[in-house]
C-alpha cells in the first residue's frame, strides 16, 4: 500500500526545475511519472502518455521503482528529432543513476540528457 | 664483398659449428675428504643451536606486576559489545547523511511512496485511465521510446 512521500520539497523543486529546463532547452514537453504503475508498464506509460496535453509534442519518462523499470514514450513528433537510439542511451544513463539509489539525479540527467538530443536540428540538406 | 664471420660462429671442416666439439667438460662429482671435513665443520654451529634449544619458560619473571583477573562480564563487553558498538556507529555515520538528505530510495527495498506525475495533467493518473485503448493502440506506430531495468 502506497504511504509516504517519495520527494522530499527540495527534491520535488530540483526534478521540476530539470523539466523546465528541458523544456526552454528543446520545443517539447516533459513529463516525469515516478510510482508503480498500474499492470504493465510499457502500456501503462503509453496511457500516461496519451492524458498528456499535446501526446505528439511530449515526451514521458515513467520511473517504476517497485518493478525497477525506466519507460520513455516519445510522440510523433518528438520522435522524428529524438530517435529511439538516443532515448536507450538516456535510458541507459537513468539505469546507471537508479540502480546506485539516485532517484532524483538519474531522472535530472536523464531529462537533460532527452533535451539535449532532441534540441539538435535535423540537417536536412544531408537527406536526398 | 666479404662478410666477417666471428671465430665463435665459424663454421668447422665438417660443416658443424665450434661449439659442437666442446672438449672434457669437468663435473666435480668425487670432491676430497678435506673439503668434506671443511664443510661438516661450517654446519656444527647450526646444528648444536637446533639440538641445544631449551623450550622458553612459561611464567612470567616475578619482577613483572601481577594483572588483576578478567571477569567473564569484563571479556564479553571487550570482544561483543565493543565491536557491536562500532559497527552500530559506522552504520550510523554512513546512514545518516543519506537520511538528512531526504533519500527516500534505497534499492533493493520495497517502493510505498504515493505515485507523483510531474509536468502530468491536473486530473492525475485518473485522466490516464480515462483514454481510449483504442486510439493508444492506433498511434503505437508512430510513437518512440525506450525502455530499462535496474
Amino acid at each position: 500500500m502506497p504511504s509516504g512521500d517519495a520527494f522530499t520539497a527540495a527534491q520535488r523543486r530540483d526534478i521540476d526545475k530539470a523539466i523546465r529546463d528541458a523544456e526552454t532547452l528543446c520545443r517539447f514537453e516533459f513529463s516525469v511519472f515516478v510510482g508503480a504503475s498500474e499492470g504493465e508498464t510499457r502500456p501503462f506509460a503509453e496511457r500516461l502518455h496519451a492524458a498528456l496535453v499535446a501526446p505528439a509534442r511530449s515526451v514521458l519518462v515513467l520511473v517504476d521503482p517497485a518493478a525497477r523499470v525506466v519507460e520513455i514514450v516519445t510522440g510523433a513528433q518528438t520522435r522524428r528529432t529524438l530517435d529511439d537510439a538516443e532515448v536507450r542511451l538516456a535510458a541507459l544513463t537513468m539505469q546507471t543513476a537508479f540502480a546506485a539509489g539516485d532517484l532524483v539525479g538519474g531522472i535530472k540527467t536523464g531529462v537533460m540528457q532527452l533535451a539535449e538530443h532532441a534540441r539538435r536540428p535535423r540537417l536536412l540538406h544531408t537527406e536526398g | 664483398m666479404s662478410v666477417h664471420v666471428s671465430d665463435d660462429t665459424r663454421r668447422g671442416p665438417r660443416g658443424q659449428t665450434a661449439f659442437g666439439t666442446l672438449g672434457a667438460v669437468t663435473n666435480h662429482l668425487n670432491s676430497s675428504p678435506a673439503r668434506r671435513a671443511v664443510r661438516a665443520l661450517a654446519l656444527t654451529p647450526a646444528v648444536l643451536l637446533l639440538t641445544a634449544a631449551t623450550p622458553a619458560l612459561a611464567a612470567a619473571p616475578d619482577t613483572w606486576e601481577k594483572s588483576p583477573s578478567v571477569s567473564a562480564l569484563h571479556f564479553l563487553l571487550i570482544v561483543l559489545a565493543l565491536p557491536a558498538g562500532l559497527f552500530v556507529l559506522i552504520s550510523l555515520l554512513v546512514y545518516v547523511p543519506s537520511l538528512k538528505k531526504g533519500e527516500r530510495y534505497q534499492p533493493g527495498l520495497a517502493w510505498r511512496n504515493q505515485p507523483e506525475w510531474f509536468g502530468g495533467p491536473s486530473a492525475g493518473v485518473e485522466a490516464a485511465e480515462l483514454q481510449d485503448p483504442a486510439a493508444i493502440e492506433a498511434g503505437a506506430d508512430e510513437r518512440g521510446g525506450a525502455r530499462a531495468q535496474w
